[in-house]
């Protein structure tokens, strides 16, 4: 599971309670975006050596301050060309910068802005506002350090050249900016959840991150509905995440699941957050898909799942969001509702344009079971386990593949 | 900051006449306000690509060619320089460009003076 060193969770509380203030603030008074952010990055590679020896300071945020303003002394003493900008820092620099809140809101706005590639604006918020390093970054996504670097200098530089500015949008851009930042918040949220195994320990849980990125948003964008329900979602999926996998490390799927063991307080959080953000506005694509994992969640067995209300809201879902993925979660819905042969029909229709996705596969061998055509199934599996690097969906497709096994796996059941 | 909008149309759909001067109409009306905010920098509509001559280096000598630099049925119809604030100030314009079935690609312009903003890859 995730390591459970109080120095590293406390390191990474205060990282994320303070990078994106520091950062943030640093660009505002250099008006230099990829000099504040190198700053504020140098300071929290120092912290990770230094504190685990020294332990965490009493006032960390003043700690990274005071560390980020030595960097920038060093610099102004190699390199003229930021001397009017670090000047300022090492001039009029009190120990304690005055931080505003506003200052990180800017900063994620900035990062996710959407004339940066996604996984630009992904690695960029995870470490500017989030205090993550490259290194912990490209670990997190699996690519290399170098990889990962070269990604983040990129985007930086894009930001200096095209200049991306430092600024909240205007209302009229707000939804279509809100969704880039969401999207992205997402991803670290699923990375963190799909990548996570039974056995695998990181040095930062980057479902934590998100949740605790996406709370931030909607403390301060209360009004916002598809915030309140990326939060809801997130929430939903985290209330049933310990049952994920069973003691020997094996992926349990949602049928299977231990109901008694997931967090129901939080089940019933995100319930009224879904009530709340439905009173805001018209519901959005994340919205449904909470309302989805929320059926799930406050489903006493599998066996009381109210598929008819899922299927509404898959129904309500491919309106807005018509891709292929989408239409697969709808037809397994649609096969509790209706029965495996229109399902099926669903299934070959979406052939072509999921072929190269093991849960395509994964379900449509599950179905392909419920007509007896097992030859044809396990050929499916097979197709399915080609296809993903996964080793618990590898493991749980390997048993289902052994005829003394008889297990199931679906595209929404786990 | 200087950006360049780059309008790329179709050329194998055209307008219809009886569209013509309206369209034309909007664009006017787009640079007379681009111009009374200060932000225009000068612009042009370009002859279609079939007007294009092309030169080359080949072997080290310039080899001048029929066409445009790059065969495609999606060509640069012309381009506009104007001076903002920022990159959303420049995406808003582009935005309020009024021919709905052109793509707009904004580049930022290389600053000579400014020592940092060298050309970056």
């Amino acid at each position: 599971m995730m390591q459970h060193d109080p120095t590293v969770e406390a390191m990474n509380a205060t990282f994320r309670a303070e990078v994106g203030l520091i950062c943030g603030s640093l660009v505002r008074i250099t008006g230099d975006f990829d000099l504040a952010e190198d700053l504020v990055q140098d300071a929290v590679v120092v912290a990770l050596q230094r504190w685990p020896v020294d332990g965490v300071p009493e006032r960390p945020a003043a700690w990274l301050l005071q560390t980020a303003r030595r960097r920038a002394i060093d610099r102004l003493r190699r390199d003229s060309t930021y001397r009017a900008k670090l000047q300022q820092l090492t001039d009029g620099w009190a120990p304690d910068v005055r931080t505003e809140p506003d200052d990180r809101l800017r900063l994620i706005f900035t990062c996710c802005h959407p004339a940066l590639a996604r996984d630009a604006q992904v690695a960029l918020t995870l470490r500017a506002v989030m205090g993550m390093t490259t290194s912990q970054i490209a670990h997190a996504f699996l690519v290399s350090e170098a990889t990962m670097a070269q990604r983040i200098v990129r985007a930086k530089r894009k930001i200096v050249a095209a200049r991306i500015p430092y600024r909240m949008p205007d209302a009229d851009e707000l939804p279509e900016r809100l969704a880039e930042v969401l999207a992205s918040l997402y991803i670290v949220f699923n990375e963190g959840y799909l990548g996570s195994g039974p056995d695998l320990s990181t040095s930062r849980d980057l479902c934590a991150d998100a949740l605790w990125l996406c709370g931030l948003l909607a403390r301060m964008l209360p009004d916002e509905s598809e915030v309140l329900s990326l939060l809801a979602l997130m929430r939903l999926h985290e209330s049933r995440r310990a049952t994920r996998f069973d003691s020997s490390g094996a992926l349990v799927l949602l049928r299977d699941q231990d109901r008694s063991r997931w967090d129901h307080a939080a089940i019933a959080e995100a319930g009224g957050l879904l009530e709340h953000a439905r009173r805001l506005g018209r519901p959005g694509a994340y919205w449904l898909q909470a309302a989805i994992a929320a059926c799930h969640a406050e489903a006493p067995t599998f066996a009381e799942t109210d598929w008819a209300q899922i299927l509404a809201l898959y129904g309500a879902l491919v309106r807005i969001n018509p891709g292929p993925v989408v239409r697969l979660n709808r037809a397994i819905a649609l096969e509790h509702v209706a029965g495996p042969a229109p399902a099926m029909e669903e299934i070959d229709a979406l052939r072509s344009e999921l072929d190269g996705y093991h849960l395509y596969w994964a379900t449509r061998a599950e179905l392909l079971r419920r007509f007896g055509r097992h030859d044809e199934a396990a050929d499916a599996d097979r197709r399915a386990m080609e296809l993903t690097d996964n080793p618990s969906e590898r493991a749980l497709l390997e048993a289902r593949l052994d005829p003394t096994v008889i297990r199931a796996i679906g595209a929404n059941n786990h | 900051m200087k950006y360049v909008l780059l309008f790329i149309r179709n050329e194998e759909t055209d307008i219809d006449e009886a569209s013509r001067s309206a369209h034309y109409a909007a664009i006017d009306e787009w640079f007379g306000e681009l111009a009374r905010d200060g932000k225009l920098r000068g612009g042009e509509e370009l002859q279609p690509s079939n007007t294009a001559t092309t030169i080359r280096p080949q072997e080290g000598r310039p080899l001048v060619t029929d066409g445009p630099f790059m065969e495609s049925k999606e060509n640069v119809a012309g381009f506009v320089t104007i001076d903002v604030a920022d990159l959303d100030e420049a995406i808003a314009i582009a935005k309020s460009w009024p021919p709905d079935d052109q793509i707009v690609e904004i580049r930022p312009v290389v600053n000579h003076e400014d020592m940092s903003n060298h050309p970056v890859s």
